[in-house]
C-alpha cells in the first residue's frame, strides 16, 4: 500500500457514528468494573450489616435470630452512647474550628512569604506524613504522667514536681487528644486555604489599596468571603475525617478510664470487637453514619451556596 | 523374516509411569529403614520417644502465639518433623490479643484451615461455645495427663471434656521492696497490705505504695482475685450476677481508698502489664502483685533498679480465708475442622513433654508437668541467689493450692468489658463502689440473659 492509498484512506474515514441508546449507555458501560468493584467491598457488607442490626448476632454464638427493631429501641435508651455521641460532637467541633482558626494564620503568613516558601510548607507538612497511630503512641509518650515531655519540661520551667495526670484527668484526657489530632491535621487545612488564597484575583486588592483599607478590612472584606467555598470544603471534609476518630483516640486513652474520653468509633469497637456484639455494633454504626451523612449534606449545600454567593 | 513390533505412545507411557512409580517406592522404603512404620522406635538422643504412627506426606498447621520467649519452643519442632515425617507450618503467630481475635473470627466464619492452635485458659470456652474445638479425651489418656499439675488441666475442662493441653502457666504473687519495708514482715491480708501501701508512699522520694493493672481484662482480674478471696464470687449457682455483695463492694473501696490517698499513680487507670512492670524496675511502687514471668527482668541489673532488693510472697488473702490466685495458663488445642487431628495430637505431645517443659523452665516459665518442677526446684538448690529458689516453690505451691481461673464462659470478656469502666469509675471517685457494682450487675445480669444463660429448661 503506497503512503497516498493511506492518506486517501484516511481521508475518507468518517467519524464513529453511534445511537443514541448506545451514547446513553456507554457511560455506564464504562463504569460497570468500577462500580461492580465498590458493590462487592462496600456495598454488600453494609446491607449485611444493617441486616445484623436487627438481628441478635454475636461472634461467639453460632445461632442467631432476627429480633426487629430491639437494638435501635436498647440504643437509643442506652445513656453511654448518647454521651459518647455528644462527646464525639464536641471533639468535632472544637477540633474542626481550632483547626480553621490556626490554619488559616498558617496559610495567610505563607501566601505573603516570598523566599523559602516550598520549603516552609514541607516542614509544614509533615505532621500530615505520620500514621495516625503512630501520633497516637508520640502524645501519650509526651503527656505520660511520670515519663511524659510535658510534665517534665512544666517541672524543668516551675520547679514544682507535682505530676499531672493528663491522660485521666477531665478535662486534661480530652485536651490531649485534642492537642494530638490538631497536630495532625492543621496541616490539611493550610493547604486548601492557602491554594484559595492565592488562587484570589489581585484587582480587587489592588483597588482596595487605593481606596486606602486597611489589613484587616481586606481581610474582612475581600479574603475572607472569597475563599468561602475553600473553607466549606475544608471543613466538611475535617468534619467527616473527625468524626470517625478512632486511632489516635484508641492509643492514647482507648476512651477510658471509665468513660471519660470515650467517643463514638471506640465505643463501638469495644462492643463489637472486643465484647463480640456485632449487632449491636452494626446498628451503632448505622445510627452514626446516618447522622454523619446529613451533616455532610447541610455542609454541602453550605458548599454550593457559598460558591453561588462568590460568584455574584 | 520377523515383524518388527513397535511399541505404542501410550503403552511406552504406562510403563514408564510404572518404572517411576517402583523407582520412588524404593526411595521411599530406603529412606524409612527402621522408622516407625516397621514398628522399631527411635530416640534421638536428649528428646523423647515418638512412639507409633508416622505422618509421613502430612503437614500440620499451626495458629501460634508469638514475641517474647514463646518462640524458642517452635525450634524442637524439626526434631519431630524428622521423626515423622510431617511437617509444620505456621500459617499466624502473634501475640495473645490478636491471635485470640483471629480465632474468633475464624470459628465464627467457619474459615479455620489450621490443625493446631495456641489456646489460654481465659479464652478457650469461647471458642468451645463457637463449636471450633475438638476434644482431647480420645487423645490423652490418664497416663499422658499424670504429669501435669492437677489444678491446670481441671482449669482446661469444661461439659466434661477436656480442651486444652497446658504448657506453661502464670500466676501472681506479691513482690515487695525489701529496702522500703525493712524489718517488717510482707502483709498476710488485704487489709494489712491496704494500710502498708499507704504508708509506704512517700511523695517526697515519688514512690507509691503500690499499683493495679488499671484498664481492660487486666483490671477486672483484678478485681476478681481480691473479691475471691474476701470470700465473694462473680456469679451464682444459676449464673447470676453477685459481684456487688460487701465482699465485692470492700474489693471495689480498697481500689478507690487506695487511689484517693495517692498511694497508687493517678495515670495508673492508663497501665496495663509492661507499665505496671516497668514502675516496679524503675523503683517507684512499694509492693504490688505481679506475674512470675517478670523475675528474670527485675533482678537484671540492666534494666531494673531493684535488683537484689526485693522479695516474694503469697498473694494476701481476704476474709474468706483465700488466697487471691488469678492464674491462668497457655496451651494448645486441636481444632475441629482439622484434618490430621492425629498428628496434631503427636505434635502437641511433643510440644509438651518433659524436654520441652524443661526447655521453658529455663527461660523462666512457669511450666505444666510435676516432674519437670521436682527437677528445676532441686537445680535451683545450688543458685548463688536464694530468691531464685524461693521464687520456684512459692509459685507451685501457689499452684498447687491457689490457683483460680475466671469463669470458664464464653462470656467472660465480654463480661470484663462491661465490668473494667465501671471499676475504673470507681477508682476515679466518679461513682460510689455500690452504686458503681449494682449498675454492673444489671449490665451482666441483660448480657447473660442474652447469651441464654436465664432461659426456662
Amino acid at each position: 500500500m503506497t503512503p497516498s492509498t493511506v492518506a486517501k484512506r484516511w481521508a475518507r474515514s468518517t467519524p464513529l457514528e453511534i445511537s443514541t441508546g448506545e451514547a446513553r449507555r456507554l457511560p455506564f458501560l464504562m463504569l460497570l468494573p468500577a462500580i461492580v468493584a465498590i458493590a462487592a467491598v462496600v456495598v454488600f457488607p453494609m446491607v449485611y450489616s444493617l441486616y445484623l442490626s436487627f438481628t441478635d448476632y454475636d461472634l461467639t454464638r453460632p445461632a442467631y435470630q432476627f429480633i426487629g427493631l430491639q437494638n435501635y429501641i436498647d440504643l437509643f435508651s442506652n445513656g453511654d452512647f448518647w454521651q459518647a455521641f455528644g462527646r464525639t460532637i464536641l471533639f468535632m467541633t472544637l477540633a474542626v474550628n481550632l483547626e480553621f482558626v490556626i490554619g488559616l494564620l498558617i496559610a495567610q503568613l505563607m501566601a505573603k512569604a516570598i523566599v523559602g516558601r516550598g520549603l516552609l510548607r514541607t516542614v509544614l507538612m509533615m505532621p500530615m506524613m505520620f500514621a495516625p497511630i503512630l501520633v497516637g503512641f508520640q502524645f501519650k509518650w509526651f503527656f505520660n504522667a511520670q515519663l511524659g515531655l510535658v510534665n517534665n519540661l512544666l517541672f524543668s520551667l516551675t520547679g514544682d514536681a507535682h505530676i499531672i495526670p493528663w491522660l485521666v484527668q477531665v478535662p486534661l484526657g480530652f485536651i490531649a487528644i485534642l492537642v494530638a489530632e490538631i497536630w495532625m491535621s492543621t496541616p490539611f487545612m493550610v493547604i486548601i486555604l492557602e491554594a484559595g488564597i492565592l488562587s484570589l484575583p489581585t484587582e480587587p486588592f489592588e483597588a482596595a489599596e487605593v481606596d486606602g483599607a486597611s489589613g484587616w478590612q481586606k481581610f474582612r472584606h475581600l479574603t475572607f468571603p472569597m475563599i468561602g467555598p475553600f473553607i466549606y470544603t475544608a471543613m466538611a471534609i475535617r468534619s467527616l475525617d473527625l468524626a470517625r476518630v478512632y486511632d489516635v483516640v484508641s492509643i492514647m486513652t482507648a476512651g477510658g478510664p471509665g468513660t471519660r474520653t470515650e467517643l463514638i468509633w471506640t465505643y463501638v469497637y469495644r462492643l463489637a470487637f472486643t465484647g463480640h456484639n456485632y449487632s449491636m455494633g452494626s446498628s451503632m454504626s448505622y445510627v452514626t453514619v446516618i447522622l454523619s451523612f446529613l451533616f455532610t449534606l447541610y455542609l454541602f449545600r453550605n458548599v454550593i451556596k457559598s460558591r453561588w454567593e462568590g460568584r455574584e | 523374516m520377523s515383524a518388527k513390533k513397535n511399541i505404542s505412545r501410550r503403552q511406552f507411557l504406562k510403563y514408564a509411569g510404572l518404572a517411576a512409580g517402583a523407582a520412588a517406592s524404593a526411595g521411599v522404603a530406603s529412606k524409612f529403614e527402621g522408622s516407625p512404620l516397621s514398628a522399631t522406635t527411635v530416640r534421638a538422643k536428649g528428646f523423647p520417644t515418638v512412639l507409633g504412627q508416622s505422618f509421613q506426606g502430612v503437614t500440620v498447621r499451626v495458629h501460634a502465639i508469638s514475641g517474647a520467649n514463646y518462640d524458642e519452643l517452635y525450634k524442637i519442632i524439626p526434631e519431630w518433623e524428622e521423626k515423622t515425617g510431617a511437617k509444620v507450618e505456621f500459617v499466624f503467630k502473634g501475640d495473645g490479643f490478636s491471635t485470640d481475635k483471629r480465632l474468633v473470627q475464624d470459628f465464627a466464619a467457619g474459615t479455620v484451615d489450621y490443625d493446631v492452635c495456641w489456646d489460654h485458659s481465659s479464652f478457650f470456652s469461647q471458642y468451645v461455645k463457637a463449636g471450633g474445638l475438638e476434644p482431647l479425651d480420645a487423645y490423652f489418656s490418664a497416663d499422658d495427663l499424670k504429669d501435669f499439675i492437677p489444678r491446670l488441666v481441671d482449669a482446661a475442662r469444661r461439659d466434661g471434656s477436656l480442651w486444652v493441653i497446658p504448657r506453661h502457666f502464670d500466676i501472681s504473687c506479691l513482690h515487695y521492696r525489701t529496702d522500703l519495708l525493712g524489718d517488717k514482715k510482707p502483709p498476710e491480708t488485704w487489709d494489712e497490705f491496704k494500710q502498708m501501701s499507704i504508708e509506704l508512699t512517700d511523695a517526697k522520694t515519688g514512690v507509691y505504695g503500690t499499683e493495679f493493672a488499671g484498664k481492660e481484662e487486666a483490671l477486672s482480674g483484678r478485681f476478681y482475685e481480691v473479691l475471691v478471696a474476701e470470700g465473694g464470687a462473680l456469679f451464682d449457682d444459676k449464673w447470676e450476677p453477685v459481684f456487688n455483695s460487701p465482699a465485692g463492694v470492700k474489693a471495689a473501696t480498697m481500689f478507690a481508698d487506695l487511689y484517693k490517698a495517692n498511694a497508687m499513680p493517678p495515670d495508673m487507670t492508663n497501665y496495663v502489664w509492661e507499665d505496671v512492670a516497668r514502675n516496679f524496675a524503675n523503683g517507684t511502687i512499694g509492693m504490688y502483685t505481679e506475674w512470675y514471668g517478670w523475675y528474670s527482668f527485675f533482678q537484671d541489673p540492666k534494666t531494673s533498679k531493684v535488683a537484689g532488693k526485693f522479695d516474694l510472697a503469697r498473694a494476701p488473702m481476704g476474709d474468706g480465708k483465700i488466697h487471691s490466685g488469678w492464674a491462668g495458663h497457655h496451651g494448645f488445642s486441636i481444632t475441629k475442622a482439622s484434618k490430621n487431628k492425629e498428628a496434631a495430637a503427636s505434635l502437641i505431645k511433643y510440644l509438651t513433654s518433659p524436654e520441652g517443659n524443661e526447655l521453658e523452665a529455663k527461660l523462666g516459665f512457669l511450666v505444666a508437668r510435676q516432674s519437670v518442677w521436682d527437677k528445676i526446684i532441686k537445680e535451683a538448690e545450688t543458685a548463688t541467689n536464694p530468691l531464685d529458689k524461693k521464687r520456684l516453690e512459692l509459685a507451685l505451691l501457689q499452684a498447687q493450692e491457689d490457683f483460680k481461673t475466671p469463669p470458664l464462659i464464653a462470656e467472660w470478656l465480654p463480661m470484663s468489658n462491661v465490668l473494667y469502666p465501671i471499676v475504673q469509675k470507681i477508682i476515679l471517685g466518679d461513682v460510689e463502689p455500690k452504686a458503681g457494682l449494682d449498675d454492673a450487675v444489671k449490665q451482666v445480669h441483660d448480657l447473660m440473659d442474652k447469651a441464654g444463660y436465664y432461659k426456662a429448661a
